[in-house]
């Protein structure tokens, strides 16, 4: 293969080997320092364009292969696990327990007690290999990780304090402790129930098998709407909550409209207050496991944990389901007894945004694809607006008669090509090698069948104060010129579109 | 058209997965669903039924029977003027659970509260189900606790609307004003009796009727 390594920053090539994915993505040979210039659409730095150019020298005399799917680069199957246990060393949780995993809880117990983790340090991993053990100790709980996917330290750490906040969200922390104080040797599957292992298994699916950024990123997917609408949408709970001035203080918390896929679409929140993102996930959660199935003739009155907001106490979710558009309404009230107060301000705004259609454009909001967007050669990306603390991406583009197994799988695909250009731009610890970041990353193989195209897939992640964009280019670009000429149009589409695609600063009360 | 509506405010207890939403749900909604998702909080509905001259609008907390929320039930019965304490007859367990839950609701939920003690599944013993709770077991506790008595059968809908409709029969209509402080909710504009004319299967009635 005749590549000029100057450019290519993370060979991902074997001669025996027909693919090999490195544990951790190697650090950037070519990651751009842009600490000192922001991004601006308009007057695009030359000093950075110039610095790329050198970087990337002429292009490979390989017949470029552009094909409209993207190949797997990730093909084992059993290279991660989840597992929780209580600090006495009672199991109360795995992932995947076909292989007897449970009998390991013994093992990760003395593990445990051998590190006596220390006060400002929670978090441990180990290493061998291609595969890492994360371990999380959050007494009376400890969380493990098991990973052969190349993941860093912190992305291990977050998923597991996903998993933790789940069980805090469900239990609160307060609760937790009552019941292991009276006794340490608590077996915690007795109290769970049924749902809670099933919420469990989603959010480790989520985690593990789709196309979830968002504890990857740390931000929420917003639903792109018409300008206008999300504005009058904003101006109805407004007013709403204008005309209900004897709603006593405290009753009403936050109000969110969020739409199919976890994405949310208008919010109502007293000025100042914003819901940490990790609550904001969890709740999301069980809106879309749990109340799948609701139908607009009930409406539910939830507690939940808010762990990052109060992991003591809980908060009451008003939850109704909103018709022609099969997004829901939530409120949230630290008062438990307020039902009825959020349901007569519920019944009102939803009167008031029904009769004037609102209702059906949220329906009608239906996201974007790429080809919406001048960027030859890309095949997807994610944008993460920093200050929204929100990302869009565009709708994948499905067969028609895609089985659901087929969607997993290329979720599945999509996740692991972010993690891996992800990985790329930030250090072990979660953060950016530089304030502002460029980098390239390749994935190279030759076809095993001959059936099979080779892999020369190519992908970019940038970050900078404002942004992150990480995209995937077709199969067999390499082009780097056009890539980042494609990359400047995306940024530049998503901030012409800015209040179309992300939600501003919502109602404030 | 009539312009009374009588408003009776219902709730329903009851240990996990005995079917207390799929009543609800063949109440409101005529439906039924195999594998209905155990209920997480507590759902509110509500159902009009047009009992003669009289609208009856039903509202109504479906809680959940997960043990972690049933600190939250006295919330949901406290107002309440009509309860449904349901079962399942296959289960023991969740007979034992329904004597508790009458008990409490004797010594906490208000004085003239209606109960109804419903043995959900009716259709699991005639498809060949084992029987765990017997009819005159429910019966005699129906009688000594002054309870309305039925079995039901979410999946089929036997006997479903005859509890509420049970219910409705029983929940004093008073003048508007009267009591209003003992049951705050109750919206009567009509000092007519609730005429129930269409219950077919008339309730097992107990004795002691505590109106
Ligand atoms: N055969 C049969 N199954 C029923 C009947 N009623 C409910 N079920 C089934 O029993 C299961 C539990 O029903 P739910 O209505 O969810 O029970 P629940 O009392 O609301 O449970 P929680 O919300 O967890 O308290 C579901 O799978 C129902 O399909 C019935 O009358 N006959
Ligand atoms: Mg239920």
């Amino acid at each position: 293969m005749d590549l000029d390594e100057s450019y290519v920053d993370d060979r991902r090539e074997r001669a025996n080997e027909p693919l090999y994915i490195p544990p951790i993505a190697a650090e950037p040979t070519t990651s751009i320092n842009l600490a000192q210039t922001l991004f601006q659409p308009s007057e695009f730095d030359e000093s950075l364009e110039d610095q790329l150019a050198q970087s990337i020298s002429s292009c490979d005399r390989r017949h470029p292969l552009v094909s409209t799917e993207i190949p797997n680069v990730f093909p084992h199957r059993y290279d991660k696990n989840f597992l929780i246990l209580t600090s006495a060393g009672k199991p109360i949780y795995a992932m995947k327990d076909g292989d007897g995993t449970i009998a390991y809880m013994g093992v990760i117990h003395t593990i445990m007690n051998y590190f006596k983790l220390k006060e400002d340090q929670d978090l441990r991993c180990i290493e061998n290999g291609d595969v890492r053990f994360a371990f999380l100790d959050r007494e009376p709980i400890v969380l493990v990780a098991y990973s052969a996917r190349g993941e860093t330290s912190n992305e291990l750490f977050s998923q597991l304090d996903f998993l933790h906040s789940y069980l805090l969200s469900s239990l609160s922390e307060r609760q937790l402790s009552k019941i292991f104080s009276k006794r340490q040797n608590f077996d915690l599957r007795n109290f769970l129930e049924s749902t809670d292992f099933e919420n469990l298994d989603e959010i480790c699916s989520l985690l593990c098998e789709r196309l979830y950024p968002d504890a990857l990123l740390g931000a929420l997917r917003s639903l792109s709407m018409k300008k206008s609408h999300r504005a009058q949408l904003h101006e109805a709970m407004s007013q709403q909550l204008t005309k209900e001035k004897d709603l006593p203080r405290g009753t009403l918390l936050y109000g969110l409209i969020v739409a199919p896929e976890n994405k949310l679409c208008s919010v109502l929140r007293p000025k100042g207050h914003t819901l940490h993102t990790t609550d904001l996930h969890l709740l999301f959660c069980l809106i879309f496991h749990r109340f799948q199935n609701l139908d607009d003739s009930q409406e539910l009155w939830v507690p939940i944990c808010f762990p990052k907001f109060n992991a003591n106490g809980f908060l009451y979710g008003y939850i109704k389901f909103l018709p022609k558009c099969n997004s829901i309404l939530v409120l949230i009230s630290a008062q438990k007894d307020a039902f009825f107060n959020l349901k007569s301000f519920a019944d009102h705004l939803i009167k008031d945004i029904s009769s004037n259609g609102l209702l059906e454009e949220i329906h009608k909001a239906k996201g974007f694809k790429i080809s919406d967007i001048p960027a030859p050669l890309v095949h997807h990306f994610i944008y993460k607006s920093k200050k929204h603390v929100q990302y869009v991406m565009p709708e994948l583009e499905l067969h028609s008669d895609t089985e659901p197994e087929q969607l997993i799988e290329l979720e599945r695909k999509f996740m692991t090509y972010y993690q891996q250009i992800h990985n790329s731009v930030v250090r072990d610890d979660g953060l950016a090698f530089n304030k502002s970041c460029l980098n390239f990353i390749r994935w190279d193989s030759d076809a095993i069948e001959p059936s099979e195209e080779p892999i020369a897939m190519l992908g970019l992640g940038w970050i900078t104060p404002k942004f992150e964009l990480y995209l995937i280019c077709n199969n067999g670009v390499d082009d780097k010129h056009v890539i980042f000429e494609s990359a400047k149009r995306i940024i530049s589409w998503c901030r012409k579109h800015e209040s179309r695609l992300f939600v501003n600063e919502g109602a404030i009360f | 058209m009539n312009s009374s509506v009588t408003s009776i405010k219902l709730v329903l207890l009851g240990e996990a997965a005995v079917g207390k939403s799929s009543i609800v749900l063949r109440f409101v909604s005529n439906d039924f669903s195999e594998n209905k998702e155990p209920t997480i909080g507590a759902a509110f509905l509500t159902q009009r039924v047009n009992i003669g001259e009289q609208t009856v609008k039903f509202e109504i907390w479906d809680t959940a029977g997960q043990e972690r929320f049933a600190s939250l039930a006295p919330m949901y019965y406290r107002n309440a003027q009509a309860a449904l304490v349901v079962y399942d007859i296959t289960k023991p367990q969740s007979f034992i659970k329904a004597r508790h839950w009458v008990k409490e609701l004797h010594e906490q939920a208000s004085k003239g509260i209606v109960i109804a003690l419903v043995g959900n599944k009716l259709d699991m013993i005639e498809n060949g189900g084992e029987r765990k709770v017997a009819k005159e077991e429910a019966e005699k506790l129906a009688e000594e606790e002054g309870l309305l008595f039925f079995e039901t059968s979410a999946k089929s809908g036997e006997n479903v609307n005859e509890v509420f409709l049970g219910i409705g029969e029983k929940i004093p209509i008073k003048k508007p004003g009267e009591q209003a402080n003992e049951q705050s909710g109750l919206r009567i504009t009509d000092d007519q009796r609730v005429d129930l004319t269409n219950s077919v299967n008339g309730p097992v009635r107990s004795a002691g009727c505590n109106c």
